[in-house]
């Protein structure tokens, strides 16, 4: 990995690549965000081939969507993330993802999504990198459930046996909580 | 403002930038944050921490992938490429159905050029059957004509050599001081010949013939008609035992009882 290689550029200039359909914005954004976007999809998706063929398949259809984004309604990277989460969960619940995991219940995604987990607990994602460990252990599963395993807030409060409004509060003060870190 | 504070407190605005709003509550937040700039402040600042913790938790991909990945964007990148190439696909198809159209169109002129000297040349050839066709009908014609002259010449001679043949010269008379003719009378079997070669007489048209009379004791006796264009050049005529003159008029077609005396043309009388 030769650190001159990695391109960065500014949010702008990276849309405006992204729109005139120049590859120099899949280098960069591959440079910038391949890892960020990969550890969404690896927490969702566990298995690592699945993961990268995902990660390969969010890259496409980012480049082939780039005409729809607009940056008046959030930040490049909010809509790729999007974009990546939606690949990923679309998969995990697809047909012959489920046939190839030999799993059952196929009518009940948050179980089935639960059970995957337990069933075939990746020991290389948690290996490459543990989770940032900067949250309140209440705030940080409702957002990791959210943010990182394709729960929906909904699936999440039934799976946590909260009732909703706990945890649209728990999700905000988890990200408040990182506001504080990062901003 | 409050409420406004209100609807940021919510915890929409981290479900919109989280993806999990319906597509009604993402265009309710969006009219949000365009009204107002503090709520748009609050969605960037919710995803700036998203996307720190996001990279926080990022996993490199395997090295291998890279490659991989931006291999597949050449290809990805090709894709709309592919449009002109099927357009320059269609070119080429048009191209080559504009030479098959310029292929047809000098095959179209060639086979007129061709047909139409064929068609000259069959003209030519026409022409020259039917120019020989004329000189043969010619040539047929004067043979007919020297065939016809010569049986009238040989029977000439004939005549002059036998004893058994009389002959008797007719001449004109007032109305053709020009005509002329022969009758040939046979001594023996009283028959009569006489020779289309060896005559001149005046034309007639198609409604009348000759008439060859034979003058018997001062009375007129029909010895048949004869045309002006003759099959054979020697005719015979009817018998006649004896007679002192013979004679020709112009009588209509069918020939009459009584000659027309005012129409004869040749008389002669008989000197043996």
């Amino acid at each position: 990995m030769a650190l001159a290689k990695k391109i960065s550029l500014s949010e702008e200039e990276l849309v405006n690549a992204l729109k005139r359909q120049d590859t120099i914005a899949i280098k960069a954004l591959y440079d910038m965000y391949s890892g960020a976007l990969l550890g969404v999809i690896s927490r969702i998706v566990l298995h690592t081939e699945v993961a990268e063929d995902l990660l390969q398949e969010t890259f496409v259809k980012i480049w082939n969507s780039a005409g729809g984004y607009d940056s008046s309604k959030g930040r490049l990277f909010t809509w790729m993330m999007n974009i990546a989460r939606n690949l990923s969960i679309d998969k995990l619940r697809s047909k012959d993802f489920k046939n190839s995991n030999k799993n059952q219940d196929i009518e009940n995604n948050v179980d089935f999504i639960d059970e995957q987990k337990k069933v075939s607990f990746n020991s290389d994602v948690l290996g490459l990198k543990d989770m940032v460990t900067l949250l309140k252990p209440e705030f940080k599963d409702v957002l990791d459930m959210v943010y990182f395993k394709g729960y929906t807030h909904v699936e999440t409060a039934e799976e946590l046996n909260l009732p909703l409004g706990t945890v649209k509060t728990r999700v905000r003060m988890a990200i408040l909580e990182l506001r504080k870190k990062f901003n | 403002m409050e409420e406004v504070k209100a609807y940021i407190e919510s915890g929409i605005l981290e479900l919109y930038v989280l993806g999990q709003l319906t597509a009604t509550e993402r265009t309710e937040v969006e009219v949000m944050a365009s009204k107002h700039p503090e709520v748009k402040a609050e969605i960037t600042a919710i995803e700036l921490a998203m996307e720190a913790y996001a990279l926080e938790n990022a996993i490199a991909p395997s090295a291998a992938l890279e490659d991989k990945i931006l291999a597949q964007f050449t290809e990805t990148k090709a894709q709309p490429k592919v449009v002109p190439l099927y357009e320059v696909k269609n070119d080429v198809r048009i191209k080559t159905l504009r030479y098959a159209l310029v292929a047809c169109v000098a095959l179209l002129v060639i086979s007129v050029a061709a047909l139409f000297s064929v068609y000259t040349q069959l003209k030519l050839a026409n022409n020259q059957i039917v120019s020989l066709s004329s000189e043969k009908d010619k040539f047929a014609t004067t043979v007919t004509k020297l065939e016809f002259d010569k049986a009238g010449m040989q029977n000439q001679i004939d005549m002059t050599e036998t004893t058994e043949w009389a002959t008797v010269k007719l001449a004109g008379v007032a109305n053709s001081p020009k005509a002329k003719m022969l009758v040939y009378w046979n001594k023996k079997n009283k028959s009569i010949l006489i020779n289309h070669s060896a005559m001149d007489l005046p034309k007639t048209d198609k409604s009348h013939e000759y008439q060859l009379w034979a003058l018997v004791d001062g009375k007129p006796v029909s010895l048949g008609v004869f045309g002006e264009n003759a099959k054979d050049a020697v005719q015979q005529m009817e018998t006649i035992p004896r007679a002192q003159a013979f004679a020709v008029t112009i009588e209509p077609t069918g020939g009459s009882v009584n000659p027309t005396m005012e129409k004869m043309v040749v008389m002669g009388g008989v000197t043996i």
